[in-house]
């Protein structure tokens, strides 16, 4: 399981080390940023098909990579989108690598069974568990360009810079956004 | 400003519209003409409360579909604290950057210069390097010889030295399974692997402390005419030892095979090449 092994990652690293080597302004800059964006990311990765594994590791790159960028004095300009946009394209490559296709949809049937907030009384429980499986079901039919717009946007970023992240336009990133929402709209019943 | 445009008055909002409204990516002159109208339609505020219905519903299960997924940041954020440290100490500005970065006014001059420079260290050398040298520079292109980090760091189970040192050989080492292998070969994108052509190894070594683990585990080919499987054996094996007789601890030995395990063969058996194998 990865996260037994990340856990016992630690050990890996030389007492030494640890004593000696006090991290330096961009190490300690990059650690802010995992901590701040590693969950959104992992979310993105895994909406793109990648098991948890593949997409912890994915996200270790990504930050690996981000040091190697600020360590060459290199722009700070929007470093989500960049975060998001490097993310985007390794965990793609990761995905061909392990020649893997998006097959989540008989799986997300029971995740919302899995997962269901255990506040409301069974009853309720059940139908918004309900809800929420025929909800991701009706995005799994989307286009994958419309599912990942719709997760970038979920995870904060502008219009813009999904444009950037996808490598589409503008415009296109806002019918993407409509056409979804739209059909969402119509699944939930309002 | 709402009369100067009159499709959002006589006709209603469209979808594209609304959304880019909720989403504030409107301008605020846009904006402002559509919440005009908003007060004034009720169809449309319906539909866009259809549109927020719809963002609510979708974050929800957006989050509960996965969030429920992500392990805890505890782990990764000490691997990843590791990972960067190495980066840091193996990745200083290096002095020849800086010249090129100080030295240099366009990179086209630094280029050339760089070029030629090369040029003559190669001739040099090639020129001075005894023939047993030139034989050994395959250690060059023994690339394959050490693992891709990015797919391999390595795993450790939590594991204490006394019981490191006082499993009897055979417990710890463990064929891998035919599955494992094939996840393996899979991750480094080789197809129709031949058992005779790869050892699946690993990099930390179950008897130092290393786990059957995909990130620890990487097809090391038999071809490797210097940095080979063997050579790797005699380091576990020199590492282990090392450990139970206290001169290195079990952290600083694992971290150095899974960091570069020819640095570290060359780092404790004090040499740049392997040394001939004892039969």
């Amino acid at each position: 399981m990865p996260a037994s092994s990340y856990e016992s990652a630690s050990l890996a690293m030389p007492s030494s080390m640890a004593a000696s080597a006090r991290p330096s302004r961009v190490e300690q800059e990059v650690m802010g940023l995992f901590e701040e964006f590693r969950g959104p990311l992992l979310r993105y990765s895994l909406s793109l098909g990648l098991s948890i594994h593949d997409a912890e590791e994915v996200i270790q790159e990504v930050f690996l990579a981000l040091f190697r960028h600020l360590h060459l004095d290199r722009s700070r300009r929007n470093l989500r989108g960049w975060l998001f946009r490097v993310t985007h394209n390794l965990a793609l490559k990761q995905r061909l690598a392990n020649q893997i296709s998006i097959q989540r949809t008989a799986e997300d049937a029971s995740v919302a069974e899995k997962h269901a907030d255990p506040a409301p009384g069974p009853e309720e429980q059940a139908s918004a568990a309900q809800r929420r499986g025929h909800l991701l079901a009706v995005v799994e039919a989307l286009p994958e360009i419309d599912q990942l717009c719709l997760g970038l946007r979920a995870e904060g970023l502008r219009y813009r810079e999904i444009a950037t992240v996808l490598g589409m336009s503008l415009g296109s990133v806002s019918i993407s956004l409509t056409r979804s929402l739209s059909r969402l709209a119509r699944a939930d019943g309002r | 400003m709402l009369h100067k445009n009159p499709n959002l008055l006589m006709r209603h909002i469209s979808d594209d519209d609304l959304v880019r409204s909720a989403d504030g990516e409107l301008s605020s002159q846009q904006a402002a003409e559509v919440d005009a109208h908003l007060e004034a339609c009720w169809d449309c505020r319906a539909r866009m409360e259809e549109v927020q219905g719809a963002i609510t519903s979708f974050v929800r299960a957006y989050h509960a579909d996965f969030d429920a997924q992500l392990p805890p940041i505890a782990g990764p954020r000490a691997l990843l604290r590791t990972r960067l440290a190495a980066l840091a100490s193996e990745s200083p500005r290096e002095w020849w950057k800086q010249i090129f970065q100080f030295g240099f006014s366009s990179r086209p001059v630094a280029l050339v210069c760089l070029s030629l420079l090369v040029a003559a260290i190669g001739i040099l050398w090639l020129w001075h390097a005894p023939e047993e040298e030139l034989q050994s520079a395959s250690v060059f292109y023994d690339a394959e010889a050490a693992p891709n980090r990015g797919l391999t760091p390595g795993a450790t189970r939590q594991v204490t030295v006394n019981e490191v040192c006082s499993a009897p050989r055979e417990e710890v080492v463990a064929d891998v399974s035919v599955s494992l292998r094939q996840r393996v070969f899979q991750e480094y994108g080789i197809a129709d692997a031949r058992p005779e052509d790869y050892e699946i190894d690993y990099l930390i070594a179950p008897r130092l402390g290393g786990t059957e683990d995909l990130r620890n585990l990487w097809p090391e080919p038999y071809r490797a005419r210097v940095w080979n499987a063997h050579v790797k054996d005699a380091l576990e094996e020199r590492l282990h030892e090392m450990v139970c007789h206290g001169q290195v601890d079990l952290a600083t030995a694992q971290h150095d095979i899974a960091t570069d395990w020819i640095a570290a063969y060359k780092k404790y058996f004090h040499t740049n090449k392997p040394l001939p194998l004892s039969s």
